[in-house]
Formats: C-alpha cells, structure tokens, sequence
C-alpha cells in the first residue's frame, strides 16, 4: 500500500514535471517566433491575414473561383489556417528531437516533450489566427454570404481534438525518421508542397472536373477532409457522419502508428542523435 | 555537440581493448553493507547489475541512400561497447558518493543512467525523491530569452511550476549577484555569468539528489567559496550527493563513500580515503 503511495506519487511529479516542461516550451515557442518584431505577438494575427489578401489577390480571377458558394476571402483564410496547423506543427517538431540535443543528454525531459510542444504552439497560433477569421468574417457580413452559427463551437470540438490526432501522430514519425536519417527534412519540404496544393485551400474541387478515379484518390487525402469538416461547420454546416469518421479515424490511426514508433525508437534515439 | 558524441565513441573503443585485460579477483567492496530499498526509506538510490552496452555502426551514416547500399551491399557493421558491467551501488540520504575513474571508465554514462536520461541494457535503477542533474551547467537555458525567462524554463526542467520559482527567484538572482542582468538575454552573458545563475538555480531548489559531474568549480574565488558554502549546507539539510571530479579534494570534503570505476566495471568501492588512495597509485603507474 505505502509503496503503490510512493509510486503514484512520483508518477504525479513527472506528469506535472512534463506538464510545466511543456507549458513553459510553448510559451517560448510562440514567442521566439516573434520576438524583436515591433508589432509582436499581433503578428500571429496579422500573418494570415497578410497571406489571405495575397491569395485573394493572386487568384481572384484564374480558376476554380466560380464554384465556390462561400465568400471567397473567408473561403481562402479558412482553408489557409486548417492546413497550416498541420504544417507548421509538423514542419517544426520534425527537427525537434536533433534540436534538442543539449537537453536530451544532460536532463530528464521525456523525449514527446519535444516534438509535442511544436505541436501546441501550432494549436495557440491557430487561436490567433481564429481572431483574424472572425475579423474578416465580419468585414465579409454585408455580403450576406457569411453566416455565424452554432455550428462553429464544433471546430473546437470535435474538430480540434481530431487534427490534434493526427498532427501529433504525424510529427512523432517525423521526428523520429529525422534522427536516423536528415534526408527526410529535404523530401518532406517538397511534399509539404505537393500536399498542400492536393488540398482544396485556395480552389475547390468541384472546379477540377475530375473524373471518378482521380476524385477517390483526391479523396484518400485526409487533410482535405480536415480543411472540408472547418468549413463546413464554419458556414453553418453539420458535416454528415461518414466525414466525422473519416476525421476521427485518421486522426486515431495516425496517432497510434505514432506512438507505436517512438515507443520502439525511444531507446535508440539517443544513441543516434 | 558532435564534439562530444566523438569524445563518447573514442573513449569506448579504448574501453573495449583495454576490457579483456581487466581481471577480477578480489570482492571489490571494501566496508560496504548494503540495505534493502523497499523497506529503509533512506536508501535513495539502489542499482543492481547495471550493464550498459552500446551497440553502434562502425561508422556514421545518417541518409539514406548511404543506408541501402551498404545494407544491399552487407556492410551494414555493429560493434559492441561494453561501457559498463555489473555496476551495484547505494546512496543512502544526506550521504555524497563520488565517482572517480580514467576517462573513459563509464562515470558519466552511469551518472546518466542513474539521472534516467538512458536505460541500461540490462539491470535495476531504482530512486525515491526529487533528483536534480547537473551534468552541465546551462542545459536547457534558451540564448534568446532574458535571465528571468530561463530561471522559470529552468525550473520548470526540474518540476517547478511558475508560481513555486517565484518564492525562490529573488535568493536565486541575489545568490547569482545578477541583479543588474535579469532582463538581458542570456546570449549576451559572459560564460561566468552563466554558470553562476545555472548553479544558483540547481542548490536553491532543494533536492533529494544532486548529481554532478564536473560543474563544481564555478566563477572566480570568492564564488567558489559561496558555493562550497551552500553545498556544505545543502548536505546538512539531507541531500544526497552523487558526484563525478578529478578533484580528490573535493571528493574528500563532499563524500564518504567513493566507487572507484576502471574500464567500466568496479574496481573498488568503500571509503573514500581509501578509494582514492588506491586510485592515485594506480594512475601514477
């Protein structure tokens, strides 16, 4: 009994250990990002409503605009800041783990730590970015295409806790790969890429006029469905069951494979870092 | 940072040459009685046959076109380093046990193991309280953060929150004689300077266990002395040191148990004066 006290105890050490660990990295994160800037942490606002208007400008005209029913500049910021969770967050904890040398060989962090909190602050600069959403959705009211409706509570949940999932999932294999092999770094840039223009942000892929072959394989990309589920719920839309599966189950899958190799690498990383 | 992954890996291929001469006839325990850790809730820290073996590729690869062809082509080598072998020791509270060996004998890969930064291929490491590692001074400090930010960052390393280093960050800062610099990003500190502020922080939040390696001799004379000051009372209040120096002195001052390691395995285990006797007529050899 005292000894089962003793083991709860200190197992309630190293969570709250983690806990700060975390905590404290992501708060360092999100502000590194911006620091020296004068307009500092406003920037997270500001940064993808900069992008917005490019986008809006860029493609006002050239294609895939007419089958849009939402306002377009919402259309183009709300995919814009779905897809960028997932980047950002995996971008950075890919290098998190070599990064984090010094730390990993001289103190007791746990190595998820390190590539969770990327994934956090991807999470807080979403929130800000959420401000420039609504900023612009409101500019956007006149035109009567922009609703505000229950429905966006949704984006906290269930959507969030599901491209946490996979983000998660995804930046753990990684990190992971990165420690063993640096050219993962330079492939993952240019599919990073690819990917994103895969993924309806700036087009719809009704305008594509795919055939059926091309429209599944177009449809086995999870973050489109992801980028789908935000808007949806953002323009009022309750996203039918099959895509609350198909969220939540990517997100499951990408998250198990995840932890199933870091729990098998965890040894082995820090002989190879 | 590669500099000292090189330093690891010579170290123990010397080890593993040297290995096979290394001989063992006597028990190497010398006035050493150990107690059960379940029960004596003094015992801090109890490890039982700790063996420690790397297993690395011959030589470095880390892409993976290297990877297939030398795996296609059967190249793809291992070799073995025995770094530490059927390692057993106590630290009892308020008691400093020093760690003393050539370089290369496994001190600080054992001091590693005991921090729970590696596993050990084979063996318990069980430890009761907060353990604090100092294997070197600033690990974990962020250069673009001001000296206020790192003392929570540092803190938090050690299971701090926000709100419990705010009671200890003024005697941390007047002990670091700092005052003046808090503001300021670390980058711009002078070496010194932050090593006082990484020591201030580590005595100040009370361990159960200290472990250091090496990181004693901090600042210039007068600090030295603050600092031997805080440790001494730092060992009256109960903490337990585990300590790794090349400096019988200070071995002497801080412990009274000493593990003497040569080529990872060990040697001799007892009283200090002892040990290190014996270890000084060994290296003058």
């Amino acid at each position: 009994m005292q000894k089962n006290n003793v083991k709860m105890s200190e197992r309630a050490l190293r969570l709250k250990k983690s806990y700060v660990v975390l905590s404290s990295m992501v708060a360092r994160n999100v502000r590194n990002q911006y620091r020296r800037s004068v307009l500092g942490i406003l920037w997270t606002v500001l940064n993808p409503l900069l992008n917005m208007l490019v986008m809006a400008f860029v493609f006002s005209n050239i294609f895939g605009r007419d089958n849009i029913e939402m306002d377009y500049a919402v259309y183009v910021l709300s995919g814009t800041i779905a897809f960028t969770i997932m980047r950002a967050a995996t971008n950075n904890a890919m290098h998190s783990l070599v990064n984090s040398y010094d730390l990993m060989t001289k103190t007791r962090t746990p190595y998820y730590i390190f590539p969770l909190s990327h994934v956090f602050s991807a999470l807080v600069n979403f929130g800000f970015s959420l401000i420039a959403l609504i900023i612009v959705m409101l500019i956007r009211l006149p035109t009567g295409k922009v609703v505000f409706s229950w429905t966006m509570l949704m984006v906290l949940i269930p959507w969030l806790p599901c491209i946490f999932m996979f983000t998660t999932g995804l930046s753990l294999i990684l990190s992971v790969i990165y420690v063993r092999f640096r050219d993962i770094g330079h492939i993952y840039s240019v599919l990073l890429t690819l990917w994103n223009y895969l993924t309806p942000v700036f087009y719809s892929l009704k305008s594509l006029n795919l055939d059926a072959t091309a429209m599944k394989i177009m449809r086995l990309n999870p973050m489109l469905h992801y980028v789908n589920y935000f808007r949806d719920v953002i323009n009022g839309v309750v996203p039918d069951w099959k895509t609350h599966l198909v969220c939540f189950g990517a997100g499951a899958i990408m998250l198990l494979i995840g932890l199933l190799i870091f729990r098998l690498a965890r040894r082995s990383i820090i002989l190879y870092i | 940072m590669s500099k000292d992954k090189e330093i690891l890996t010579n170290n123990t291929v010397e080890q593993s040459v040297v290995q096979s001469t290394a001989s063992q006839e006597q028990s190497p325990y010398i006035q050493t009685e150990f107690g059960d850790f379940d029960t004596d809730e003094d015992i801090l820290l109890d490890i039982k046959d700790v063996e420690m073996t790397y297993r690395l590729p011959t030589e470095r690869i880390d892409n993976i076109k290297e990877y297939f062809i030398k795996f296609i082509k059967g190249k793809l080598r291992y070799q073995k380093f025995e770094v530490l072998k059927g390692v057993t020791l106590q630290a009892r509270r308020g008691e400093g046990l020093a760690l003393i060996g050539r370089n290369g004998a496994g001190k600080s890969t054992l001091l590693r193991i005991i921090a729970g930064i590696m596993d050990p291929t084979s063996g318990i490491v069980r430890t009761r309280g907060n353990m604090v590692p100092l294997l070197k001074l600033g690990a974990g400090f962020d250069g673009n953060a001001s000296g206020e930010e790192n003392v929570y960052l540092n803190g938090a390393m050690m299971g701090f929150s926000h709100k419990e280093m705010k009671k200890k960050y003024d005697s941390i800062v007047e002990f670091a004689e700092l005052e003046k610099f808090m503001k300021m990003p670390i980058k711009n500190y002078s070496s010194g300077m932050l090593s006082r502020l990484a020591f201030a922080i580590a005595v100040d939040v009370q361990p159960d266990v200290l472990l250091i390696d090496e990181v004693l001799a901090v600042g210039d004379a007068r600090f030295q002395r603050k600092c031997s000051e805080r440790i001494d009372q730092l060992r009256d209040n109960g903490t337990t040191f585990i300590v790794v120096s090349h400096s019988m002195q200070q071995i002497k001052r801080l412990c009274k148990q000493a593990v003497y390691l040569k080529d990872g395995r060990i040697q001799m285990y007892g009283p200090t004066d002892v040990v290190s006797a014996q270890y000084l007529k060994d290296t003058m050899v």
